[in-house]
């Protein structure tokens, strides 16, 4: 699975590192920054709960 | 006869009724079903309550300003950075703002504010009662902005007055311009005493906001003297009233159903997600203004440019569309986009203190006193607007009985 973050988007709730820290993390302004390029499989539900939890629609998965 | 609230056959919402603050969620649904724009009586201002449109004007500033006429309401001489001020100039702001205010900051302020929580504790669980909001959910925030703020505690009570002062001025009710007079007295004192803060800290600074706010740089330049207390002043209206809100929004929930406090008791460990669902449920903040930029229609009405609206973000946050079985609070819930801090650009910059200070404030409460209820024979009381439960009597076993 791969993971991405629109930085047009994310306005830093912080709702996807508090939740999955595992595959979320943040920049200085508190702003998402994605930790894998490719979510290996033990990741991938973790990766969904922080799509689903973005109020910003920022946060996009799609399958490799 | 009251007048009924909405009204049936208009849609007009009295957002100023007490009892519509005390339990707006069956208002929300009644919206929901009935207007996707209603009115705000009085005022004539549409009101828009479903989660995506909510959320659209939220995420969409240059049609829906944040630039208002009324900004004066609150004794500010000038608009409130970044509050109500549209990007691009507010990102500039919000740049230097939101490293300050990061989830990775305010942990460091986790220890004071537990202190502070069992301080307060301290003060009432051998009564086995106290009035909730003046014992613990207005002093805690207070606490904690002199923290954040490194100002000495001993200015706690001095702060509060001065709070009252913006948000409940003693006059007579409806007294409007009474109002205005007390809310700018009052506004000149708290200009005046951040105004001392920023000179002390040029002539000995240290590792604190103000300092800060005095040595950044934003877009090449300095602060100037007027911009930093400005921040200071809407911290000062946004970080305190806001906490004590949602404390006792969520304290009178929890009283009053005892089997969800149960759970908060028993798993301790469900306490950020419980958190967030109760944010979600009470929203505390339950509108936010906006000023129609250009024509935009909503559903099957146009809003005219120059039309102010309220975003009734309580309402979006019990939307069945957005939330499956949105009226039935759920500390599981797994998707929960809720607005109670707003969002888009605007979104709240303190949401990652307020929601440590929440955690850490709920997790000492129920770990201290984990069975209390409303006082028989008692009703709280809700305020309008920012939804405060001015009046919150507890009681609770006292230890040893
Ligand atoms: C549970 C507590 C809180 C709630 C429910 C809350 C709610 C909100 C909401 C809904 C907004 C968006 C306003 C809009 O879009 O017009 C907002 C903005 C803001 N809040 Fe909070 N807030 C809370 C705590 C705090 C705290 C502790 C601070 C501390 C400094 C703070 C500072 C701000 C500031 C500065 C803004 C303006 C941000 C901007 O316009 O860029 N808030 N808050
Ligand atoms: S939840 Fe969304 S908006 Fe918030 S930090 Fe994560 S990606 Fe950004």
């Amino acid at each position: 699975m791969k993971v991405r973050v629109d930085p047009e988007k994310c306005v830093g709730h912080g709702r996807c590192y508090e939740l999955a820290p595992e595959v979320f993390g943040e920049d200085e302004r508190g702003h998402c920054r994605v930790l894998w390029e490719i979510v290996p499989p033990q990741l991938e539900e973790k990766a969904r709960l922080g799509e689903a939890n973005c109020p910003e629609d920022a946060i996009s998965t799609s399958e490799v | 006869m009251p007048r009924p609230n909405p009204d049936p056959n208009t849609g007009a919402l009295n957002v100023q009724d007490p009892a519509f603050a005390a339990r707006p969620q069956p208002i929300y649904a009644w919206l929901h079903e009935h207007f996707r724009v209603a009115t705000t009586l009085g005022l004539g201002a549409p009101i828009l309550s479903r989660y995506e449109d909510v959320v659209f004007a939220l995420r969409h500033p240059k049609i829906f300003s944040s630039e208002m006429e009324v900004h004066m309401a609150l004794g500010n001489e000038r608009p409130m950075i970044p509050q109500q001020i549209d990007p691009p100039a507010q990102t500039s702001y919000r740049k230097i703002l939101d490293s300050q205010f990061s989830r990775q900051r305010v942990l460091a302020l986790e220890p004071a504010i537990r202190r502070h929580a069992n301080e307060l504790i301290d003060a009432v669980i051998d009564r086995g009662e106290c009035e909730f909001d003046r014992a613990f959910a207005i002093p805690l925030p207070g606490r904690a902005f002199l923290s954040l703020m490194g100002l000495p505690q001993e200015h706690l009570e001095l702060f509060l007055e001065l709070k009252n002062g913006i948000i409940r001025p003693p006059v007579p009710p409806g007294d409007l311009a009474a109002a205005y007079e007390f809310r700018a007295k009052t506004s000149k004192r708290i200009y005046a005493y951040f105004e001392q803060v920023i000179d002390d800290r040029l002539a000995s600074p240290r590792e604190d906001l103000v300092t800060y706010f005095t040595r950044v740089e934003m877009d090449g330049r300095k602060l100037s003297r007027e911009e930093i207390l400005d921040i200071c002043y809407v911290f000062f209206l946004g970080g305190l009233d806001t906490v004590t809100a949602t404390l006792g929004c969520s304290i009178a929930y929890l009283a009053a159903n005892p089997a969800q406090r149960q759970r908060l008791v028993e798993d301790p460990a469900i306490m950020p997600l419980a958190v967030e669902e109760l944010l979600r449920w009470e929203t505390p903040v339950m509108l936010v203004p906006r000023l129609v930029r250009e024509d935009v229609t909503i559903g099957d009405v146009t809003l005219k440019a120059g039309t102010l609206v309220n975003l009734l973000l309580g309402a979006a946050d019990v939307d069945e569309r957005e939330f499956p079985e949105a009226h039935r609070v759920d500390f599981n819930r797994q998707r929960n986009r809720h607005l109670a801090f707003g969002a888009g650009p605007h979104r709240c910059l303190g949401s990652h203190l307020a929601r440590m200070e929440l955690r850490v404030a709920l997790e000492e409460w129920h770990r201290r006193i984990p069975d209390y209820a409303i006082k028989p024979g008692e009703t709280p009381r809700v305020s309008p607007g920012i939804r405060e439960v001015t009046y919150l009597p507890l009681v609770w076993p006292k230890r040893g009985s």
